[in-house]
């Protein structure tokens, strides 16, 4: 080809030729790395890219589920919830910030300068206009359809009953979530799963047109049923504000329990404060006004711990320890004890044969503190401890309940004679009001101890209980016979002894009572006491066991005195409510 | 003479004869395929360009047709070139190739200067005329081509020896170094290659190829090293999540894109991504939302045109009974090649994310239109040599 004009310009054809091919070879190189990638990308990527893109294509709307209700045994209603709506405005997507104020603020009854502020706070992405506002003021905005403005439900959380068994039911802080109580220790339960409305949006939170939102529906939270009976509830906080009231106590205080499976059937707190007005604004009030003392607290039981003195005491006799005493022994009258060189006195003063040749009945009937002593110090230390881990004393009842305080103990290996010897009627020992009510319920239900319980069901709206908690056995304290003899012996004090003003005709109420001095900073506080009482009927066959504590009652302080009759008005009440019949009646 | 033919369509040069004067007698009808694969690319182009551009010049412009208009514009003024360059008699370019090559230095020069230069996003690119913006670097290259083929096609000796190609060296350099300092890493890069490229398609010695290859691949790390920002971008290209708002950010809306493309795409004005997300999305961007609204699928389609197109246009430059056309229809056809490449590359993460139109599909009326007249160069180049091919044929 020497006449090919290529060819004239001193090149070889086959060299520009082969150039030519080697450039489109690199081209088509190059073309297949990229399209690799894209296939890649395309096809092998795409899910994981998709799901992270997803994020930005959309702005949601909360749509809160609805909080389970709480009820108690029977179904009352206890905690609700009333239909409201929030209100929520993204600026980047209102068209017309200044009409859309003037709708907000006439539905909402706000200021036009608020609400426009609102509306044209570009900074953020989403404001809250409002968290919560009635159905009408949302359905104003919602026949005018501003746009950038929308709408959700939030309900409120109610409490028909205001401050009825306010630190058991607990509060729910703004969103709705559980913050203390059953509120927060179920709050997995009651809360259910939030739904959100998604908006297709641009890149900065416009709405498409023509874009429908995705709707994820909200799953709606279960309910839960408490062991609490309203009517019982309610009763013994009339009883206790009473108490409250006549005595111009700090503090008055009661759990209502049934010992046959330990389910709390009334626990007060007084003062308390109203659920549906808490005082948010003073942190520390409301602190102390939602605490549930029963639980969390601990203080000196003084004589109604002789329960389980005596308790121990007759088991080990029956077990046949050579130790323990016998119901038949006769205590000395003495009205001192000397231990460890340390003198301890009985509260009476043992004149004109008051307190004078006691079996344990009647050191019981007398509260006499000389003969708990000698109880103690015969069983020993290690037997004595044993019962109090068996009573679980500086343990955990395991209530479902947050915050459960496990009480203060003396180690066992240094304890001092002096301090063991007090232990033996109340002294030197800080217990929960919930574990002494459980101590005595396990003494007189034939030596059965259960862990306490606040809620019986899960359940949903449809009626399906999705979980149902059980008596839960936790061990056994003394035996079937043991518990029968104390019970007896415990109806003797109602009947004859210091627990005379819970006595009720026929209904065979048994029971003991405390009267114990207030430490301050380690020392006795004069005039500050504690006086409780905790009985059951009925003896035969217990079923609701009350105790009942008032705190630094002014005037008179006895536990026989200011706590037993508030013991016996529950039980009346309780009696009339449950239409109980007279022992021998049925 | 032996050949095995890569371009088996082109057994017309077989048949050529310099008894037939180039210069001599009316063209044929050209390769009508090439022309017809060139405009249905730009008017694809028109159309993507309006769905990328949609929502962004409703919310810039008040005007969702504000891009779609100007690209429109643009496209008829690219077909207008188009139509009159392919009447043109290409040979009488050869004496422009210096002018050609100083007009492009001039228009380079003129983006510094004070009132005539636009600054867009930290880089001085264009030159103002009232309502009209031009992009010099567009210009430019096809100056370059211009030049290059003028030069090589005087005398083709110049080839042989590396004193020859100097002066197209130091006008590609220049050219380099005028659009590096506005900045703009991308076009350089396609500059370089181009000059490259058609050094080695002229067939300078594989001797003087090495001498000049050399530093070219050394001045590249230099390069990136030298503006911090060339670098950041390139930690962002290696892990774009690790500055999602920010060197991360464009990667990451771009391959969203993709990801969302899947195989058979969203569907025709349906990206999600153009929303505002995607920035440059009717532009350096346009492939991204191709990918998204066409998928997997309409890419490989987009690129099997494209490909089309640099491959009809190799074969025209195979075709060519002169030097000059040969240099000039590689040259064109290789810069349209590099640069769709290098696009590709950028949106799908395979190279730092540099600012670089897809030819003929990007919005941007100064590259539309100088393809498309560069285009229609090649097209009136093988009407050309269908005329030679037709006398050859007969006699």
């Amino acid at each position: 080809m020497e006449d090919n004009i290529i060819n004239k310009t001193g090149f070889s054809l086959s060299v520009l030729q082969k150039r030519l091919f080697a450039v489109l070879a690199a081209i088509t190189f190059l073309f297949c790395i990229f399209l690799g990638r894209f296939f890649y990308i395309q096809l092998l990527w795409e899910d994981e890219l998709h799901y992270r893109a997803i994020d930005q294509w959309t702005r949601e709307i909360p749509v809160n589920a609805g909080r389970g209700k709480i009820v108690d045994r029977n179904g009352e209603l206890l905690a609700g919830n009333r239909a409201m709506y929030g209100v929520y405005a993204r600026a980047s997507a209102v068209e017309d910030a200044e009409n859309g104020a003037r709708i907000l603020a006439g539905a909402l009854g706000t200021s036009y300068e608020s609400m426009l502020e609102k509306l044209t706070d570009k900074a953020k992405s989403e404001i809250v206009v409002v968290r919560r506002t009635e159905k009408s003021a949302v359905e104003q905005i919602a026949k005018t359809e501003i746009a950038g403005v929308y709408y959700a439900r939030n309900d409120a959380r109610v409490y028909p009953y205001g401050a009825l068994a306010s630190q058991v039911l607990g509060f729910t802080a703004y969103d709705n979530s559980g913050t203390t109580g059953i509120e927060r220790y179920y709050d997995s339960y009651l809360k259910g799963q939030s739904g959100e409305i998604l908006f297709e949006t641009d890149l900065v939170g416009v709405d498409l047109k023509g874009a429908s939102a995705a709707y994820l529906p909200a799953t709606d939270g279960l309910n839960v049923k408490l062991t609490l009976d309203y009517r019982i509830q309610a009763l013994t906080e009339q009883v206790m504000e009473r108490a409250l009231a006549e005595n111009n106590a700090k503090a008055a205080r009661a759990i209502v329990l049934d010992p046959r499976d330990f389910s709390v059937l009334a626990m007060v707190n007084l003062p308390a404060y109203d659920l549906n007005d808490v005082p948010r604004g003073e942190p520390d009030l409301l602190n102390a006004l939602s605490r549930n003392c029963l639980v969390s607290d601990v203080y000196e039981p003084g004589s109604t711990f002789k329960i389980v003195t005596a308790a121990a005491d007759i088991e080990e006799y029956l077990k046949g320890n050579p130790a323990a005493l016998a119901p038949t022994h006769i205590f000395p009258s003495s009205r001192t004890r000397s231990v460890d060189g340390t003198t301890i006195k009985c509260w009476s003063d043992h004149k004109n044969g008051k307190h004078a040749n006691q079996t344990l009945k009647e050191a019981l009937n007398n509260s006499c503190n000389p003969c708990f002593v000698d109880l103690a110090l015969a069983l020993g230390k290690e037997t004595f401890y044993d019962y109090l881990a068996a009573f679980r004393f500086g343990r955990a009842t395991g209530i479902d309940f947050s915050g459960e305080a496990i009480g203060m103990l003396l180690p066992e290996s240094s304890l001092r004679d002096c301090d063991f010897a007090r232990i033996g009627f109340g002294q030197s020992i800080a217990v929960t009001p919930l574990q002494l009510a459980c101590a005595a319920a396990s003494a007189v239900n034939g030596g059965y101890y259960y862990a306490p319980r606040l809620v019986s069901e899960i359940f949903s709206d449809d009626g399906y209980v999705s979980e149902r908690v059980k008596p839960a056995l936790i061990g056994r304290t003394v035996s079937e016979q043991a518990s029968a003899m104390l019970t007896e012996m415990l109806e003797g004090v109602v009947r004859d002894g210091s627990g005379k003003k819970a006595y009720i005709e026929s209904y065979r109420v048994a029971g003991k009572t405390g009267t114990a001095q207030k430490y301050e900073n380690g020392a006795i506080a004069q005039g500050k006491y504690v006086s409780s009482f905790v009985g059951c009927f009925p003896a035969n066959a217990p079923r609701y066991l009350a105790l009942v504590i008032v705190d630094e009652p002014q005037g008179s302080y006895y536990g026989s005195s200011v706590a037993a009759p508030c013991a016996r008005e529950i039980f009346s009440g309780i009696i009339d409510v449950m239409q109980l019949q007279p022992e021998g009646g049925v | 003479m032996k050949r095995s033919s890569a371009f088996p369509a082109a057994e017309g040069t077989l048949k050529r004869s310099s008894a037939f004067p180039a210069a001599e007698g009316k063209a044929g009808r050209g390769d009508l395929l090439f022309l017809i694969a060139v405009v249905v690319l730009a008017a694809y182009g028109v159309v993507c360009v309006y769905s990328a551009s949609c929502y962004n010049a409703e919310v810039q412009y008040g005007d969702s047709l504000y891009f779609f208009k100007k690209q429109l514009v643009g496209f008829a003024v690219g077909l207008a070139a188009m139509a009159a360059i392919a009447f043109l008699d290409y040979r009488r370019l050869q004496k422009i190739g210096i002018p050609a090559l100083i007009l492009s230095l001039v228009l380079l020069a003129l983006v510094f200067v004070p009132g005539l230069g636009k600054s867009n996003y930290g880089a001085t690119r264009w030159l103002g005329f009232g309502a009209f913006t031009v992009q010099p670097s567009e210009i430019a290259k096809y100056g370059f081509i211009l030049f290059t083929a003028g030069y090589f096609a005087k005398d083709p000796a110049r080839m042989r020896t590396l004193t020859g190609v100097l002066p197209v060296l130091g006008g590609g350099i220049a050219i380099c170094v005028l659009i590096m300092l506005e900045p703009n890493m991308s076009v350089t890069m396609c500059v370089g290659a181009l000059m490259v490229g058609m050094i080695f398609l002229g067939g300078v010695s594989k001797k003087a190829l090495c001498a000049i290859c050399v530093p070219v691949l050394f001045l590249v790390p230099v390069l990136i090293v030298a503006e911090p920002y060339r670098l950041q971008r390139l930690s962002a290209f290696v892990d774009p999540w690790a500055s999602p708002k920010a060197e991360g950010y464009q990667l990451i809306q771009s391959l969203y894109a993709l990801g969302n493309g899947k195989f058979f795409g969203t569907g025709l004005f349906r990206s999600r991504q153009k929303y505002r997300f995607l920035p440059f999305s009717e532009s350096d961007f346009i492939l991204s939302v191709i990918a998204e609204e066409t998928g997997f699928l309409g890419v490989l389609l987009l690129f099997a045109l494209i490909f089309f197109i640099v491959y009809r246009g190799f074969r025209i430059a195979n075709a060519c009974d002169n030097f000059y056309g040969y240099m000039l229809v590689s040259g064109i056809t290789l810069v349209f090649a590099v640069q769709s490449a290098l696009n590709a590359l950028v949106v799908s993460g395979c190279i730092p994310p540099t600012g670089l139109p897809l030819p003929l599909v990007s919005a941007g009326n100064t590259s539309l239109i100088v393809t498309m007249a560069g285009m229609g160069l090649v097209y009136c180049v093988s009407r050309h040599n269908e005329r030679r091919k037709f006398i050859g044929y007969t006699n």
